[in-house]
């Protein structure tokens, strides 16, 4: 069954904190909410907990009204940030404990528990009280607490954001994995773009209360709704260029004294015209040494290495900087002049006062 | 270690030692006294280790023995009397424990309340209940004294528990709002997606969760009710009533005073909390410390 926020309103005071979320998450899915801290997302998440109630608007499963529901009653389950396991209960104990609530029988609640620690290896810890664990192994028992009660709705506020780097790009294939394997519906909180992407079936990008945008990683990356979406999801991060303008079919950078520079022929605008906000992505800037029918002169100002790729910053003159990445052994140092090749299907064109991309109407 | 450094260490262990023997000497001469007879306590020059070990002065409390004091072959009865002793006891276990159990039972709740729930005047509560604590018992046994003839419960031990439930209870709460305030929310949160309703969540996750200050609340309470003076004094008039430590205030009565049931009183009072602080000291410690830092 799909769940359906309709309508979501949240208020503190005069504060809005969300406005107008309307979402349908399908049935099985892995639902990313994604946005900068303050953006609504775990207030969106703690209201599907009914940890808090939404100021107008419903929450459905199915045909059930489940916003007037206290939080024990929706048979939800959420893993927290923190964990929250109860420190003064063993590993055992704080699996068990929502089914000991719900009067599951003793026998089927040591045979669950001991299914979930194994699913988890875990079982060697189910004597150990939470201080007693690593962080991995804190996240696991709380995932336990979460599955071992098969809830038709998980909720993940930002569970790896305690873990370090490493760790964590484990945990992102296991959190996946298991999502694969008991196939319900997953709602997951991150601040972390990457996590989004690599775990999702689809992505909500929130800003300041609002849903920008709802839809598959590969359509917010591809074909982001506005400048904020696409400035939020791709790392590194996308490039704005405020000096460019479309016209005749043309997309050209204003250099100031050196005129307009044509880059490349304008990408489908619905017969837009004017000054646009200009984004491309560095993975999309084609960097060379030599000069090129149809690429644009610049200057290497800055190299950053970062494993097999380095990020150039390239200067525009009155035009603005772009950032490339490019392969770390190309011949490209700082203080060079190099040609930028700009491919017009990876070229994005965004409304300057709204951020509308305007490819897509 | 360097020759210097042993002798700066001999002599600071030294130091210690005396000042420890210093503290500990009144209660040392006060268990002396009390395995002494009736003769050696008042022998001269006074001996700290008593020449004959007797266990006579606790035999005469427990039993409620009236004892005489031997000199120059004749008998000289005194007018204390031990009999009412384990009466006193009993009186100071009952009121204790009451008062204690009534303050954690309050405070735990009021301090949950403030710190959870929101309504006007939630955070300014626990100073203004800090702010009654503050003021001397002196000024309080008064008032206090006519609430409890209003309600005809002097000369009883419900005065007493009452009486130390006033003096108690704000420091339990002011103590355990600073501890409820340092248990994540989160964890309240997780029971109760887990099913458990607000009271099942207080007593499965926040009473366990603040169980070192509700530890040190507790043996807080125990100890001010166990030794108050005053309240007692004030509200029980009849010798039955009273709690140990005005009981013991007559075998200061009569021709002489008998040290040696006195000091026997005198341990036997102390031993209890001196074991009781001892066992939870740890959680004292605890509870104190929490508090104070997230305070």
């Amino acid at each position: 069954m799909t769940i359906r926020l309709e309508h979501i309103w949240k208020s503190f005071g005069p504060v809005a904190a969300l406005k107008d979320v309307d979402l349908e998450l399908p049935e099985r899915a892995f639902v990313t909410l994604v946005g900068p801290s303050g953006c609504g997302k775990t207030t969106l998440l703690r209201i599907l907990a009914g940890l808090e109630s939404a100021t107008h608007g419903a929450i459905w499963h199915g045909a059930t009204r489940v916003s007037d529901l206290a939080p024990g009653k929706r048979d939800i389950a959420m893993v927290f940030q923190s964990y929250a396991l109860y420190p003064h209960m063993n590993v055992r104990g704080n699996i068990a404990y929502g089914l000991r609530v719900r009067g599951t029988p003793r026998e089927e609640i040591a045979e669950r528990v001991l299914e979930v620690a194994r699913v988890l290896e875990i079982e060697h810890l189910l004597g150990r009280k939470p201080k007693a664990l690593s962080g991995g192994q804190r996240q696991r028992v709380a995932l336990g607490r979460a599955i071992v009660r098969k809830p038709w709705l998980f909720l993940m506020d930002e569970p790896l954001s305690n873990l370090d780097a490493k760790l964590r790009v484990t945990m992102r294939g296991e959190l996946k994995r298991l999502h694969m394997r008991l196939e319900t519906t997953t709602v997951y909180v991150t601040h972390d773009q990457l996590e989004a992407m690599t775990m999702s079936d689809r992505i909500a990008v929130m800003d300041q209360g609002v849903v920008q945008q709802y839809a598959t990683p590969a359509e917010v990356y591809n074909r982001p709704a506005n400048a904020f979406v696409a400035g939020f999801i791709g790392s590194p991060p996308m490039n704005f260029v405020g000096t460019a303008s479309v016209s005749g079919g043309e997309v050209a950078l204003d250099c100031g004294p050196d005129g307009r520079i044509p880059i490349a022929a304008a990408p489908p605008v619905n017969g837009f015209s004017g000054a646009a906000l200009l984004g491309v992505r560095p993975q999309d800037l084609e960097v060379l040494p030599a000069r090129r029918a149809g690429a644009v002169p610049a200057v290497a100002t800055l190299i950053q290495l970062v494993g097999s790729e380095k990020l150039v910053e390239l200067a525009f003159g009155a035009a603005g900087k772009l950032t490339a990445q490019v392969r770390a052994d190309a011949p490209i140092e700082a203080g060079h002049r190099v040609w930028v090749g700009f491919d017009p299907a990876r070229l994005h064109l965004f409304e300057p006062a709204s951020g509308r991309n305007l490819a897509l109407g | 270690m360097t020759t210097l450094g042993a002798v700066r260490q001999a002599i600071a262990y030294l130091v210690l030692l005396l000042v420890t023997f210093l503290i500990c000497f009144p209660l040392i001469w006060a268990l002396s006294t009390s395995l002494k007879s009736p003769r050696d306590v008042m022998a001269t020059p006074p001996r700290l280790l008593p020449p004959q070990v007797t266990l006579e002065n606790y035999r005469n409390l427990i039993t409620g023995k009236q004892q005489y004091y031997r000199a120059d072959q004749s008998y000289v009865p005194t007018t204390a009397a031990p009999q009412h002793f384990t009466s006193w006891f009993a009186n100071s276990v009952v009121v204790s424990l009451g008062s204690t159990a009534i303050s954690i039972l309050i405070s735990t709740l009021a301090a949950y309340s403030v710190t959870r729930f929101r309504y006007w005047g939630r955070r300014i509560i626990p100073y203004f209940s800090l702010l009654g604590y503050m003021v001397p018992s002196i000024i309080l046994v008064f008032p206090l004294f006519l609430v409890m003839a209003e309600l005809r419960l002097t000369n009883s031990l419900w005065s007493l528990t009452f009486g130390y439930v006033s003096i108690t209870l704000p420091f339990c709460m002011w103590l355990l709002w600073a501890f409820f305030r340092g248990i994540p929310i989160e964890l309240e949160e997780a029971a109760m997606i887990d099913g458990a309703s607000r009271l099942r969540v207080f007593v499965d996750i926040v009473l366990p969760s603040a169980a070192p200050g509700i530890i040190a609340a507790a043996i807080f309470s125990l100890i001010v009710s166990w030794n108050d003076f005053l309240f007692a004094r004030v509200f029980i008039n009849s010798i039955e009533n009273l709690p140990l430590t005005v009981g013991v205030m007559h075998f200061f009565e009569g021709t002489h005073v008998d040290w040696g049931l006195m000091m026997a009183s005198a341990v036997l009072m102390t031993v209890p909390m001196a074991c009781l602080f001892m066992l939870m000291q740890r959680h004292l410690v605890a509870g104190f410390g929490a508090g104070a830092v997230k305070g």
